[in-house]
């Protein structure tokens, strides 16, 4: 399957299965409460796979490995800021601050 | 129609959604590049309504992935949902099934963490609700507007802005607070480092692949700090 089509499949079948996983414990499964080791499980996904989404963009925009890019060191300063503050805004400005600070010193 | 719940709950979420705008604006300005036209950039953002799997989903679709690679590794990222319905629940049972329809719509990241917090302070389910309400209403907004911005007028921001990294920071933003117990670390070292380690493997499942075994290097850690304690 190739172009437009693909990504309405795309589209179509994502939404419908976030739209099923926001529903499922609201209505679907409503009288079943939640087995233990799945929602033990359920409690790690933000950490392991928004992890596995940050690291390569902030690492290898480029496709390459690089280790001490301003990009990572922005990231860093954004993690410390979020750690202590709880807040978007407030990681969003620092780490965009440090990018841009740190790409016009690095010229 | 618009109780004081409700608007307590459209403002009270501004701020969040200006975090979201230049996420949003990569959404759209994503969908651009991707090649998509205007009505699946629309129905991206509409019917998707996660930034997270809509920019996964670009990425994978941008590298030729299969349809079932696309679905499998944006399915085990909406996970989450799954975590957020079963918390929401016992707080939304009493309401019309309309009410639970419309509210699992909306039901995000953000608004989540502001309508759990009401009606952890409530009693008055119909009251949370409202305030949910509110808060999916001020994202759904953004969202849509920021999307549709980014995909018509996203060519107007400089490159030089590096306007793309407002995504981590967004997902940064995130996890970054969860880092303050062993087993949420333990499953961000473990994703982080898979991440790179399959870099190789094609089609981007080193994603999917990273985010499994995160969850389940997070699932041991804690089984094992909890039979630790036992002792």
């Amino acid at each position: 399957m190739e172009g437009a089509l693909k990504l309405w499949a795309i589209i179509v079948l994502v939404g419908a299965l976030n739209y099923a996983s926001r529903l499922s414990f609201i209505a679907i499964f409503s009288r079943r409460s939640i087995p233990p080791l799945l929602a033990r499980a359920l409690r790690f996904v933000p950490a392991a796979m928004l992890t596995a989404l940050i690291v390569p963009m902030v690492v290898m925009p480029s496709g390459a490995i690089e280790p001490l890019s301003p990009r990572v060191v922005a990231a860093l300063v954004a993690a410390a800021v979020a750690f202590r503050a709880r807040n978007t805004l407030a990681t969003l400005t620092a780490g965009m601050l440090a990018l841009w600070t740190l790409q016009a010193i690095g010229g | 129609m618009a109780s004081p719940d409700f608007r307590a709950g459209f403002v009270e979420m501004l701020p969040a959604c200006l975090g979201l705008i230049p996420f949003g604006l990569v959404c759209g300005i994503g969908a651009q590049a991707a090649g998509a036209d205007a009505l699946a950039a629309f129905g991206l953002s509409t019917i998707i309504f996660s930034g997270a799997a809509q920019i996964l989903a670009l990425q994978l679709y941008a590298a030729g992935a299969p349809l079932a690679i696309v679905v499998l590794t944006c399915f085990v990222l909406g996970l989450r949902l799954l975590m957020y319905s079963a918390a929401m629940a016992p707080h939304l049972a009493t309401l019309s099934p309309r009410w639970q329809r419309g509210l699992a719509f909306v039901l995000t990241d953000q608004a989540f963490a502001a309508a759990i917090r009401r009606f952890n302070a409530t009693h008055d389910p119909r009251e949370g609700a409202r305030y949910f309400a509110g808060c999916g209403a001020a994202l759904w907004t953004t969202w849509q507007s920021t999307n549709l911005a980014g995909y018509f007028a996203g060519n107007l921001i400089p490159v030089s802005w590096s306007l793309d990294f407002a995504v981590p920071l967004c997902f940064i933003a995130l996890v970054a607070p969860l880092m303050r117990n062993l087993p949420n670390v333990t499953a961000a070292l473990v994703a982080a480092v898979a991440v790179l380690a399959f870099g190789a493997l094609p089609m981007k499942l080193n994603l999917v692949v990273a985010g499994v075994l995160g969850i389940v290097a997070g699932t041991l850690a804690e089984l094992a700090g909890e039979r630790w304690k036992e002792r």
